[in-house]
């Protein structure tokens, strides 16, 4: 036993040396924005749209190992590359999109801050404010990285959704058909739903994040075989969790017909397991996932904006030259912040219409993704290989697709 | 006095006023420490060739249009297909790209570039690094119409160009002259691929001094991908302790490989010594860096040694003695030996030292702070079991233990 073991452990100890990007990101894929979609998606409309969930497993797996490779190659983030080869314009274009994109996930992540408290009784006036003075506390004065890992411990979380997958005891046999067997309902909430799902499972920030996490860590092109890996093994867990949120709900929400308004609704599928305790399982579940998202997010964006335009960036640059980039995590904190507080705002519409601007966005960062890694000017023997191009652009075509129905049914006012 | 983004995309037009194309890109030709002079201009033609022209042939170059002298002819004298060699394109390799101001010692991206007449040549004379240069280039300008932006410029001589540069190994005399503190830094805001190819263009002493104070992950992701020779050549110039340091953030694979690279086997042998220490005791933070003499030396004979010993020390304040057999008999300050009469034995010049003022490679740093308070000292004497005297740990090695990233 001893024996095995001591083969083993070098192995065991590599893997987690790379360990970090893909499951990072993939598990900071299901902050609150995640959450609510996958909450809605299985409440509303059952296990009908898994198909869509197979199959962005794939693309999840395919941009996010792009983005790897970018990374491992050029040794720089995003923001950097676009800029140099793509010169300023679609550098400013690129920007505006992730900014944009990430102030909207922001909202998310402090809207799921908001609702996990409401579900135990303390009101967004408080809980919010207080929220966003710890983020910026904690990333101005204590470790990030300490941080991102408590929050990453208490993202185990998820598993209560895998337990009460079995709990419910869900149709398995209709899940998993509802995999291969694709349907689609032509009215808007459908394709918001969709989109949102795309939108919270492949983001822009993600691939921000996962490339700038690379050149951070230092990775070699030597450990891309590892790294790969740990990029499909992250997309495939982060989907395993959305796949049973979506069947938990559609076990327990949508079979009773009920919708989802509030996070106490969202909650009530985690009824099978936890019981009266599913409220406060919930809101624990939904605060920690949004805090990790409120802590990596406004610090990727800065970074990225600052890489982009040569500003002076990092937490040892002093106010004064690092001016620009306090400034931008100051607004990504202070501005989403403020949305949430609006009265009468509703949460769970917030947290999803966040993840289908997301989506509507993705495609923009995603051709500049694939405009790079087809470059032989860049990428040299390590450009994309055909099967990589065509699930990436059968990606990018059915988002601008499923947008572009969305856009023209509301205006038609199909519904 | 007009920016290349202004100039850039103009209609160019010959001296029978035939359209030749547009401008792509202007050339010029770096010499270290002075306003680059433009030498050619790049036309991208109709059917979507490039050629490059002269820049003596051209008659005006201005914001709506250029000019010139003669008829267009693409086979004349001067005129290429290709960049020439040792020139460098403006627009591809200066703007958007990364440089480093040395007066600031700092990394900043290129948003325009300002080109004037310096003694009549047309030159580059300085980086527009500013929101207002973005602005110009996003044609929205218009925005700032109250004047509330400035424009900064980097004057052209203060900056020192990464992507053609290196390339070139054009350094600018200031870029050698930055302090290796500051150096670091840029080395580490410039990221691995370009800070690489920095390292690559200092010589290996400077190399290896800036390297020292790079973060230590970085550090070792840099020697890495540096290539054995030049990994080599650096870890020649560093003190033991610091390579010591280093190969402890390595894997054991990775330190044995680059421990060879140490071609001085005396040194290698020393540092293998060290990498045995932790960190964060005495043994690892020591450096051997230190002048030691015997009892019987006399002042002048320490004073020439001092004098032979001092380019490659990185500080000195105390000369140790030690006996024949390398046991440590005490320490004399600088300033002793120096107000001491040429004849005095150094053995005589040693103060009665308490045990308790020197350190033992296992002490930690607490430990070793207590003791430099206490007896008020700048560095203090290592010595093991059998009395030997190993190393010295001085107060900068103490100070970036607790300030480690400084």
């Amino acid at each position: 036993m001893i024996k095995f073991l001591k083969s083993v452990w070098p192995k065991v100890l590599f893997f987690f040396a790379v360990i970090g990007p893909g499951i990072i990101a993939a598990n900071a894929d299901n902050d609150a924005g995640g959450i609510t979609t996958y909450s809605i998606v299985g409440a509303h409309f059952g296990t009908s749209m898994l198909w869509i969930l197979l199959l962005i497993t794939f693309s999840l797996a395919i941009t996010q190992e792009m983005g790897v490779r970018i990374g491992l190659v050029t040794r720089q983030g995003l923001g950097g590359v676009i800029r140099e080869n793509f010169g300023l314009r679609w550098t400013a274009l690129a920007m505006v999109v992730m900014l944009v994109a990430n102030l909207g996930t922001m909202t998310a992540e402090f809207a799921g801050v908001a609702a996990s408290f409401s579900l135990i009784g303390v009101s967004k006036y408080v809980a919010v404010p207080f929220a966003a003075l710890a983020v910026w506390l904690i990333l101005y004065k204590g470790s990030f990285k300490t941080t991102q890992k408590i929050f990453l411990i208490f993202s185990a979380f998820y598993l209560v959704y895998i337990i009460n997958g079995f709990v419910v005891g869900p149709d398995f046999g209709k899940a998993v058909g509802d995999m291969f067997h694709p349907q689609v309902q032509l009215n808007t909430p459908f394709f918001l739903a969709m989109i949102a799902l795309i939108g919270t499972t492949i983001t822009p920030w993600g691939q921000f994040f996962i490339q700038s996490y690379v050149v951070d860590k230092g990775l070699d092109i030597k450990h891309y075989k590892a790294e790969k890996i740990e990029v499909f093994f992250g997309a495939f867990l982060t989907n395993i969790v959305s796949f049973f949120i979506i069947i938990s709900t559609a076990a327990t929400l949508y079979k009773h017909g009920i919708r989802i308004t509030d996070a106490a609704d969202a909650a009530r599928a985690l009824e099978p397991i936890a019981g009266h305790l599913a409220q406060m399982l919930f809101a624990f579940g939904l605060f920690s996932a949004s805090m990790l998202g409120a802590f990596i997010l406004p610090v990727a964006t800065s970074y990225a904006i600052c890489e982009a335009f040569g500003w002076e960036s990092g937490f040892n640059t002093t106010w004064k030259t690092g001016k620009i980039f306090y400034t931008i995590i100051l607004i990504s904190i202070i501005l989403p912040a403020l949305i949430v507080l609006w009265p009468k705002i509703s949460l769970v519409t917030v947290m999803i219409l966040s993840q289908d601007l997301n989506g509507a966005l993705l495609p923009v960062i995603l051709i500049f993704v694939m405009k790079i890694i087809n470059s032989k000017h860049i990428m040299g023997d390590y450009v994309n290989k055909p099967i990589g191009n065509i699930i990436a652009w059968l990606t990018i075509v059915g988002i601008i697709g499923a947008t572009a129905v969305l856009v023209g049914s509301s205006i038609l006012g199909y519904n | 006095m007009f920016y290349l983004s202004q100039v850039l995309n103009a209609k160019v037009r010959d001296s029978a006023d035939h359209y030749v194309g547009r401008v792509k890109d202007v050339l010029v030709r770096p010499i270290a420490g002075e306003y680059s002079p433009v030498t050619y201009i790049e036309i991208r033609q109709r059917r979507g060739c490039n050629i490059f022209i002269p820049i003596n042939n051209v008659s005006g170059l201005t914001r709506e249009h250029v000019d010139l002298k003669t008829v267009f002819n693409p086979n004349a004298d001067g005129v290429c297909e290709s960049p020439p060699d040792t020139h460098i394109l403006l627009a591809h390799e200066i703007v958007d790209q990364q440089i480093v101001d040395t007066n600031g010692a700092r990394v900043v991206r290129v948003n325009d570039l300002r080109i004037g007449n310096i003694d009549n040549i047309l030159a580059v004379v300085g980086i527009d690094i500013s929101f207002k240069g973005i602005l110009r280039r996003l044609g929205l300008d218009f925005l700032d119409f109250l004047n509330l932006l400035s424009v900064k410029l980097i004057d052209w001589r203060d900056a020192q160009p990464i992507k053609g540069f290196l390339k070139l190994k054009i350094l600018s005399k200031d870029m050698q002259k930055l302090h290796p503190a500051d150096l670091a830094n840029i080395i580490e805001n410039l990221g691995v691929k370009h800070g690489s190819h920095l390292v690559r263009s200092l010589d290996s002493n400077a190399a290896a001094k800036a390297l020292e104070e790079v973060d230590p992950d970085l550090q070792k992701v840099l020697i890495k991908y540096l290539g054995p020779e030049l990994a080599s050549d650096i870890l020649a110039n560093m003190p033991e302790e610091e390579v010591a340091d280093l190969l402890q953030t390595m894997s054991r694979d990775d330190a044995r490989v680059f421990l060879s690279y140490v071609k001085n086997t005396n040194k290698a042998n020393r540092v293998e010594n060290l990498i045995k220490y932790e960190k964060d005791v005495a043994g690892g933070m020591m450096t051997m860096d230190f002048v030691s003499v015997g009892p019987e030396w006399t002042v002048e004979q320490t004073e020439r040694e001092i004098k032979k010993r001092s380019p490659s020390l990185r500080s000195m304040l105390y000369v140790y003695v030690v006996d024949g057999e390398g046991k440590f008999l005490g320490s004399v300050s600088l300033r002793w030996i120096i107000v001491s009469p040429g004849k005095t034995k150094m053995g005589e010049l040693i103060k009665k030292i308490p045990r308790g003022s020197h350190i033992h490679p296992d002490d930690e740093v607490d430990h070793i702070m207590k003791v430099m308070t206490k007896y008020d000292l700048y560095t203090a004497a290592v010595v093991d079991d059998e009395n030997n005297l190993v190393g010295i740990v001085t107060i900068d090695d103490v100070m970036r233990h607790l300030v480690p990233n400084a």
